[in-house]
Order: structure tokens, then sequence, then C-alpha cells
């Protein structure tokens, strides 16, 4: 199948200042893929020559196989990171004014946005005026605005950004059901743990440049260290103390536990039995954040910036 | 292009520019206010009336009476003419010369600071010798009120020189006749009457003209600069082409006015325009005529300078995040649309002269002007036709200065841009997008 989206080899330059430097990646069709990174990486930029609103310098880019045409921006819903509404305009005409410019037929933007306004909880306010409308309902609409068309490919630019918990859970729906529908969703975010619970596949950048990519179930393989959570109940010493223990940490109810290289970790878990009340164990699985900062630091990108 | 895409974005501007109060309000206010400043204006030209007391100094002894005489007669004939109108009711008070004429004008002078009198004249034999008379008074701008009581003078003056000279009075009845300069204007079909009301209805539709390039020149300014501040131009940007968008607007706006002057025409013509129009002919009557080759050429020029002066604003309101910083750069088209409007007199007194060929052959001020001078004098053919492709290269070269000002412009935030750097995007041309992919020159 054709990638939903593939770009080789892209920069773009903004004077002297690399935005996004010879980046690749490929986003298969149906999965959520997240591009994640601290604030300045280089993730809107990349967005927006996607949606080909910034050029390219160099490079290539196709979406759904082709160069990004005029058909192509019609089969792709896009939410900025910038984004606002027309404040005096109603809400109604609005929606209608979106869809138009996707030429979206009018009686298809009229079936889909009395759907949409009905489910989001929209519709008493169908025929007030934008500036009415309070942050979360505005970006109810701006949500509507990018599936109005019935896009195959969404791409969203922060898109939790500035939600309550509650619309953060609507949208959360929306993107799980959207993505039943075999339809790929891209998403940039700086929140790790955001990412960590909705993406199957991800890019992490840095700097403007890609400092890993792939699938998140992989990558979490690969970049664990042997670690275990032991409930237990005994003193730090003890587990220290324990063959084939390269260091130790208590956690709540217990310490998390990494094995030095080429421990067999049936042997250690037979032995920690033998020694100790254990209750009981599990595999511990690298967090998002831990992976990234180990892959910055084996790119050898001095990250200054902290991540959130 | 994609006209359904242009055609979304030109609906959304006119139903949202025609739904708002505020355009009906300007719809409907600036005729009245603009007629009613005509109206005052020509009212307090032509309808100065009350009563004048004045006292007249006369060393010549003969000339008072005469002309408190002629100024009744004056008046008279003036009700004959025009019953019910109020025209200004002289009073003349001949006055001695008490003591010396210095004394007695001392005297006068404080009369007319106690309002006592309106004003005084001195007709004194020397004076006329030299053809003056002396008129004092506090208000001495009074054009209407003036003239006549100049016309008067010299009338009664004239009779007494025939008197004086022992000649038949019927002479004087002779000499006083005048003739009225009618004016013809010579055009391709022959030749037709000018009643001024022509020339008077040709500046007012170039005023119209000159305010509307204003007003809605700028609503594109401002429209480019509310889509920055207000956050959407990225949403729509992914649908519709930055060119798109800006034809789609400039269009949409334009056809607001064009709305606003059909309705005003409509208007005109249920309050009887030949009627306001007549009124401001000073008083030459009968409707004035207005050409339909006056209404087509308002209309295209109309539109060749709004399109011109859409794309200077939106090429200017595009760099900006706030009217505030775009004030600077806006006075430039402002500037240029108040140059038509300064050199019109000359254009006025000279229609085919060298002032009024080359501002309309310069495409800022050759809409007004040249739409000026197709009404009030037969420019030749070719320069019309000159000035037309002028304007629609012009326009065509400004708006493509203006998209490629926009397409960058848009998407800034922030700082405010320097002049080099908005040059900086004219010259911008993005690396080929779709060029094939090649290993990074390292």
């Amino acid at each position: 199948m054709t990638p939903a989206i593939e770009l080789e080899n892209v920069s773009k330059y903004f004077g002297k200042f690399p935005a996004v430097d010879s980046l690749s990646l490929t986003v298969p069709q149906g999965v959520v893929y997240g591009l994640l990174g601290p604030n300045g990486a280089g993730k809107t930029t990349t967005i927006r020559m996607i949606m080909n609103i910034t050029a390219a310098d160099s490079g290539e880019i196709l979406v759904l196989g082709s160069p990004m045409t005029r058909q192509m921006q019609n089969r792709i819903g896009y939410l900025p990171e910038e984004r606002g509404l027309y404040r005096k305009m109603k809400v109604l005409d609005h929606l209608f004014f979106l869809a138009a410019i996707k030429e979206v037929p009018a009686e298809t933007a009229r079936q889909r946005i009395a759907e949409w306004a009905d489910r989001l909880e929209l519709k008493p306010w169908l025929k007030k005026k934008v500036d009415e409308l309070s942050k979360g309902m505005q970006q109810k609409v701006q949500f509507i605005a990018t599936i109005i068309h019935d896009p195959e490919v969404l791409i969203l630019d922060e898109p939790f950004s500035g939600l309550d918990p509650i619309n953060t859970a609507i949208i959360k729906e929306y993107l799980a059901e959207f993505r039943k529908k075999g339809k790929t969703i891209v998403f940039s975010t700086h929140v790790l743990e955001q990412a960590e619970k909705l993406c199957d596949e991800i890019c992490l950048l840095a700097r403007s440049k890609k400092v890993l990519e792939g699938n998140l179930r992989d990558l979490k393989r690969r970049f664990s260290k042997d670690l275990l959570h032991l409930l237990v109940e005994c003193r730090p010493e003890e587990i220290a103390a324990l063959p084939g223990v390269a260091s130790s940490q208590a956690v709540n109810g217990g310490y998390v536990v990494a094995l030095a290289p080429g421990t067999d970790q049936r042997e250690f878990l037979r032995h920690a039995m033998d020694c100790h009340p254990l209750r009981g164990f599990s595999a511990k699985e690298p967090e998002l954040e831990e992976i990234y900062l180990d892959a910055i630091r084996a790119a050898g990108i001095e990250e200054t910036r902290t991540i959130e | 292009m994609s006209w359904k895409k242009i055609f979304a974005v030109i609906r959304r501007e006119y139903l949202e520019r025609v739904r708002t109060k505020a355009f009906w309000i300007a719809t409907f206010l600036v005729p009245v206010f603009f007629l009613g400043y005509m109206a005052v204006q020509f009212a307090a030209i032509r309808k100065t009336s009350g009563e004048r007391k004045v006292a007249v100094v006369d060393t010549t002894g003969k000339l008072a009476p005469a002309l408190a005489t002629e100024l009744a007669s004056r008046e008279e004939a003036m009700k004959q003419k025009k019953p019910g109108s109020r025209g200004i009711h002289w009073i003349v008070e001949p006055r001695p010369v008490t003591g010396d004429m210095e004394k007695t004008k001392e005297t006068l002078r404080k009369e007319v600071l106690d309002k006592k009198i309106y004003g005084y004249l001195v007709l004194d034999p020397e004076l006329i010798e030299k053809d003056r008379a002396e008129y004092y008074s506090i208000s001495v701008s009074e054009f209407v009120a003036l003239t006549q009581l100049e016309q008067a003078i010299n009338k009664v003056l004239l009779r007494q020189k025939i008197q004086d000279r022992g000649l038949p009075a019927s002479l004087g009845k002779e000499l006083e006749r005048r003739v009225d300069l009618k004016t013809l204007k010579v055009t391709t079909k022959g030749t037709a009457e000018e009643k001024g009301a022509g020339i008077i209805a040709a500046i007012v539709f170039m005023v119209i003209m000159y305010m509307t390039f204003f007003m809605y020149g700028f609503q594109n300014l401002r429209g480019v600069i509310e889509e920055k501040t207000n956050r959407i131009v990225e949403l729509v940007i992914a649908s519709v082409r930055p060119t798109e968008l800006m034809v789609g607007k400039i269009v949409g706006i334009g056809l607001v006015g064009l709305t606003q002057y059909m309705i005003w025409s409509l208007v005109a013509m249920n309050l009887s325009l030949p009627g306001i129009a007549s009124i401001m002919a000073m008083g030459e009557s009968g409707a004035p005529t207005i050409p339909l080759s006056m209404i087509g050429y308002f209309l295209l020029f109309f539109l060749l300078g709004y399109f011109l002066y859409a794309s200077v604003y939106t090429a200017i309101g595009a760099p900006f995040n706030s009217d505030q910083e775009a004030q600077q750069l806006s006075m430039i088209p402002s500037m240029l649309i108040v140059g038509g409007m300064a050199v019109y007199p000359s254009v006025m007194n000279n229609p085919n002269g060298p002032v009024a060929v080359a501002a309309s052959l310069f495409p800022f001020t050759a809409p007004l002007i040249m739409y000026l001078r197709t009404a009030i004098a037969e420019p030749p053919v070719w320069q019309i036709g000159l000035c037309i492709v002028i304007l629609i290269l012009s326009t065509i070269g400004m708006a493509w200065l203006a998209g490629r000002i926009y397409r960058v412009g848009i998407l800034m935030y922030g700082k405010k841009p320097t002049l080099p750097e908005i040059l900086r995007w004219v010259r911008y041309r993005p690396g080929k997008v779709l060029q094939p992919a090649t290993p990074p020159a390292r």
C-alpha cells in the first residue's frame, strides 16, 4: 500500500537557520503517527511543508503517493497550530464556508454539519456568532472543519493544546473512531505522555533533525533495558545484594531493578523468590521520555531545552 | 485556479459585509452627508437673506437716493420672478458728513460694532474718480450680498454719468444690457447644450469614486489583517491557494461597492436626482440629462481603479499584524488617491492640456482624471485606449506583486517586518518543491 505521507530528504531554511534538516519519514496508511519533539524542533514547519503552505527548499514530499496538488488538498484534513475563526460569522455559515472551500457539495455539508453538531453538542450554537462561543466551543467548530470533507488523512498540529480535559477526551474519542475507519492521523505534540497513549508510530525530532522513527512498540522493545518491577518488602541493601542487579530504585510498594547485561531474567527471578517474599513482578517498559533522552544522547545532539 | 473555491471566498466576503449594520449605515449616511453638505454650501451662497441696514455717506449728493431705489426695484423684480423667495432686504440710510469724514466714519464704526447698522458705504467723488467705493462691515465675505450691492452701485453710477452728459436715459437702458455666455459642448455626436449640471454631476461622480477608492481599498487592507489576527488564515490556506483567497477577497469587496452604487442610484432615481442636480447647478432650471456614457465610463474606471488600489492595499496589509503597523505604509495609496483629486481643478480648466494628459496616463491618478475628462471633454480615443491599457497592465503588475507579498506575509506573525524584508519576499523563490530527492551535499 502506498504510504499516506512520504518525505525524502526534505530541508527548509529560514535564512541560514535550518528549520528542517534533510528529514525523511514514512507514514503508513491507517496508523496514528506522532510527530514529536520540543518546541522549535521543526514539527510545524514539517507539517506546513506537507500541506504545501510553506515550500520546501529541497527534497520530495508525497501525499498518498503523489505531490500535494489541489485534488490532494481536498482529501486531507488539516488543523493548524495557529487556528482561529472569522469572529463575526455565524457558526453555521462558517462551517458551510469551510466546507465550500473544500468543494463539498452543499447538501452533503448540511448533513455532516448536522451530524457533527449533534454529536459535539454544538446544535444550540449554530445560529450564534463565533464571537459568542467559548474557546472550547470554537475548538469544536475547528475540529468539524477539519473533517467536514471526510478526508483520508488528518494532519493535526498540536491538537490538544488549549483543550480542557473534557474536550480532550471528546477529540481522542473521535480520533479513535477515525482510525477505526482505516484512516491515517498525523499529529504533532510536545507532550510525550499523550503521544505514548495514542500513537502507533512516532518520529522524534530535535534541533531540526530526525532522531528516531518507528513503531512505538518496537522502539520500546529496542530501548528496553531489562527493567523489572518487583513487588517486595525488604531493605534496599538486600535488593542490591542480589546477584545480577546493576542498579535498583525504590518505587511505591517495591523496586525497579535494572539487570546487568547478560543476566538471565528467569534465573534472577527464581533467586529473588527464594530469598524474599515476592508478591509480584512485571517487566517494566521504558517510557517514551527515556527513549527520547537516550536517542538524542546517542545521536550526539546536545539538547539543552527540557522536554515537558 | 479553482473557481468553485474563489466563488466560495467571494460569497463569504460579500455576504458577511453586506449583512453588517455598518454597510447599511454607510449606504444611507454617505448620501445624506454628501447632499447635506452640498445643500448647506449652496444654501449659504444662494439664499443669503434678511435685512441689511446700510448707512451711506454720499458726498456726491446724488447717488444715495438712486441706490436706494435701485436696490428696492431689484428686490421687487426678484419677488416677481420667484414669488415667495426670501432675498436680502436692503435699507439705505443716507448720512451727512458731520464734522470731517474721519469723525463720521468713527461714529459709523461704533454703530456697526453696536449692531445698529449692518455696514456703511462711502461714495466719495475722489474715490469714484479712482473707480472705487468703500464698504465697511463686520462681514465682508457675503458673496451674494456684496455682488448685489456692487451691481447696484455701478448701475446707478452709469445712469448718473449718462444724465451728467445730457444723453437720453434710454441709452442707459441700452448700455445695461448684457449677454449670457451659453456653453455648448462639442461632441462627436454633434453639439449639445451644456447647462453646467452635467459637469457638476461629473464632479459628484468623481468625488464618489474617490471616496469609494478609499473606503473599499482600505477594506482590503483591514480584511487581510483581520484574517491574520484572527488566526483563521492558515485554516483557509489549507484549502485555498493564497492567490485564490486574495482574488476572492478583492472581488467580493468590489461587489459590495457596486451594490452600494446600485442602491444609491436607485434611491437617487426615486428621489429625483435631477432636482438635486439642478439645485447644484446654481439655479439653472430644467433636469440635467446624465448621458449613459458617463455611467459606463464611471463603472469602467471605478473597476479599473478599484482593482489597482485593492492590490496595493492588500500588499500593504499582508505583512503586518495590526492596522497601526500598516498605517505608515497605507499613507502611500492614500496620497496617490488624493493626488488625483489635487490635480482635478487644473484638469477642469484645460481638460486636454498637458497636466490632464499626464495625470490620465499615470496609473494611480488615471481612473479619476480620465473619468473626469471623458465627462467634460472629448479626450482623443487613443488616450482613452492607452489609459485603459496602462491601467490593466499596472493592475496585473500590482496584483502579481501583492500576491507575492501576500503568500509570505499572511503567515508571518510577530515582529513587524521591515521594508527590505518585504522586498525580499517579493524576490523569494522557493526551491522547487517537488524536485526529486537528492542526497544532501555535505
